[in-house]
């Protein structure tokens, strides 16, 4: 009964895939985007994540007499706001794959992996970018309500803003695909932009050698360069930047994406 | 058109699917049965690429589903239909399913109707749908692509007696069409109305496979009746030889029902009941998994096998 011969095209039975493309990208991607907002979880929590910078922007404003204040001092303080925000965001899109199941479904239809992989990240950056794009407006917005000069060192504006939530989206991937699953990923993340950095000035405050080891294997502290301006980071910066990155962004983004490629969703 | 070609796929030394070969052929419904844990839904689970397998090859119409673009379009897939967002609406899901294939959102419309989902029933959310729902909505999601092959784990799990009908309807009307359809199954007398061929699989080995006849080819007959003269009944057939014990009200007798009736016809025997007491396909299942069964050897719960004639054969109904 094992028949061992595969089909000839054309004998019954046989698919003919011939005038079947492959999903392109942007559809993936489109619809990775669609996934993300089409609950009420997805939904309400980027709407938050909005309404949270408008009202911290807001009352910066308003407690701000707006000596001396300009459009840049908004931006970070919107951006830090979405900083924070941002990779949990990120999390649940990869998250939810697997703790609601829907992986069965979603690699099903593309069985290519590392497709759907690009599309989520595709995904995520096209959600990224928009919310930092949004939360520019709510800068505006702000430095209008306070009458704060309009203008912002290009460095800040790159480095603090952009890259360093840029950053942000890269971490929340890596997480999330290397714990597959959501509270566990929400709270490492935490853990490692909150708790890590006090653990290591702490441990600095005490030794001196781990004060100056630190900036090189600790990713946040190394970051806070990113939030100085216009100010040039040194070599030695860019190097602690790179080396700290790969420890905490590359190997983690790395392990996870091979563990998503091989998982079984069950 | 699906051949699996000896198939394994183990997790340590454990082999949840053993060697496993069979085909299931375009327009007809193959029933692939087992009890729980027997390699179903790992099997199918490997034919859809969600698990490599360890060694052996599925392929689906001549391509290895990972080879098929699209493959929605061709193959539909539900493996688990409680395994969606609780948060979407079902029309959400399957309007996401019709995006990623191309579809135009007019589809997720005709299978919403063709599954009897109404329009309320389709803005609510997932959560709130009973398994039957949830089962309804897989089908219309595997359906979505008008695929031409179609692999559904425990398809009717949840259904009620109507839907099970519908689903049955459904499955056979696609296969007479010409579509392949892999269904599996732990409820044989839900297969067993509507699949051409069977697989029955235990412990992760394929035990026996054949269309419904082969199957019960090599069981040896039996007849059960009821005269109004049973003691003559008994009597004439123990002169032909024939084995013959006393069944409830009637008898019960070791050869086919024609060799009864016309026993029966040869010496003016008035028959009130006469049909076939051989053992069915469950004895037959169960028998060939007795091995593989949680609950060791049913007899144990019910007290009754096709293996021991003589005693009361009622099975028909009662393991359901």
């Amino acid at each position: 009964m094992s028949a061992t011969i595969a089909p000839v095209p054309g004998t019954p039975g046989a698919l003919d895939i011939s005038s079947t493309p492959r999903v392109p990208l942007g559809r993936l991607v489109s619809v990775e985007l669609r996934k993300s907002l089409d609950t009420r979880a997805g939904r309400w929590f980027t709407g938050s994540i909005v309404a949270l910078c408008l009202a911290i922007v807001v009352i910066f404003a308003l407690i701000s007499d707006g000596g001396g204040l300009t459009y840049g001092d908004f931006l970070l303080v919107s951006g830090s706001v979405l900083g924070y925000f941002l990779p949990i965001l990120v999390i649940l899109m990869v998250t939810s794959e697997w703790s609601q199941r829907t992986g069965l479904v979603t690699f099903t239809l593309e069985p290519h992996r590392p497709r759907v992989v690009l599309a989520k990240f595709l995904a995520a950056l096209v959600l990224g970018a928009s919310l930092i794009v949004l939360a520019a407006a709510v800068a505006g917005l702000g430095a209008l309500i306070a009458g704060a000069e309009w203008s912002v060192e290009t460095g800040l504006l790159v480095n603090g803003f952009v890259v360093a939530n840029l950053i942000g989206i890269v971490l929340g991937f890596a997480i999330a695909m290397l714990l597959m699953n959501t509270p566990a990923a929400i709270v490492t993340y935490f853990i490692y932009t909150l708790v890590l950095p006090t653990a290591v000035a702490i441990l600095g405050a005490f030794q001196e050698w781990f004060a100056d080891l630190a900036p090189w294997i600790e990713f946040n502290t190394a970051q806070a360069t990113l939030f100085e301006g216009d100010y040039v980071p040194t070599g030695e910066e860019t190097a602690q930047l790179v080396t700290s990155g790969l420890i905490w962004l590359v190997l983690p983004f790395v392990l996870g994406l091979l563990r998503l490629l091989r998982a079984e969703p069950k | 058109m699906i051949i699996v070609d000896h198939l394994t796929r183990k997790y340590g030394a454990f082999a949840a699917v053993d060697d496993v070969s069979f085909t299931a052929q375009p327009g007809r419904v193959t029933g692939f049965l087992g009890p729980n844990g027997a390699g179903k839904t790992t099997t199918m689970r490997v034919m859809v690429g969600l698990t490599p397998a360890t060694s052996g090859t599925v392929t689906i119409g001549g391509h290895a589903y990972q080879d098929i673009p699209n493959p929605g379009r061709h193959v539909g897939v539900l493996l688990d239909a409680s395994a969606q967002h609780a948060g979407r609406t079902g029309r959400e899901v399957l309007t996401i399913g019709a995006r990623t294939m191309g579809l135009p959102d007019s589809r997720v419309d005709e299978m919403l109707e063709l599954v009897s989902l109404t329009g309320a029933e389709s803005k609510r959310r997932v959560r709130n749908y009973s398994l039957g729902m949830r089962q309804r909505l897989g089908i219309a999601h595997a359906l979505l692509g008008d695929p031409s092959v179609l692999i559904l784990d425990e398809p009717a799990n949840g259904l009620d007696p109507a839907g099970i009908r519908w689903m049955r309807g459904l499955l056979k009307g696609y296969a007479d069409r010409g579509g392949t359809v892999l269904l599996s199954s732990h409820l044989l007398h839900e297969v067993e109305q509507i699949a051409d061929e069977m697989i029955l699989i235990g412990r992760g080995r394929v035990v026996a496979q054949g269309d419904k006849k082969t199957l019960l080819q090599g069981q040896a007959a039996a007849a059960l009746v009821t005269a109004t003269d049973n003691d003559r009944l008994a009597q004439v057939l123990r002169d032909k030889g024939v084995g013959v014990t006393v069944s409830g009200e009637g008898l019960r007798a070791e050869c086919a029902t024609v060799e009864v009736g016309r026993a029966a016809a040869e010496h003016g025997i008035v028959l009130t009941d006469l049909r076939s007491g051989s053992a069915g396909l469950e004895d037959l299942f169960l028998e060939l998994t007795a091995g593989t069964q949680r609950e060791g050897h049913p007899e144990a719960a019910t007290q009754q096998s096709g293996q021991q004639p003589g005693q009361q054969s009622s099975q028909q109904g009662v393991h359901a």
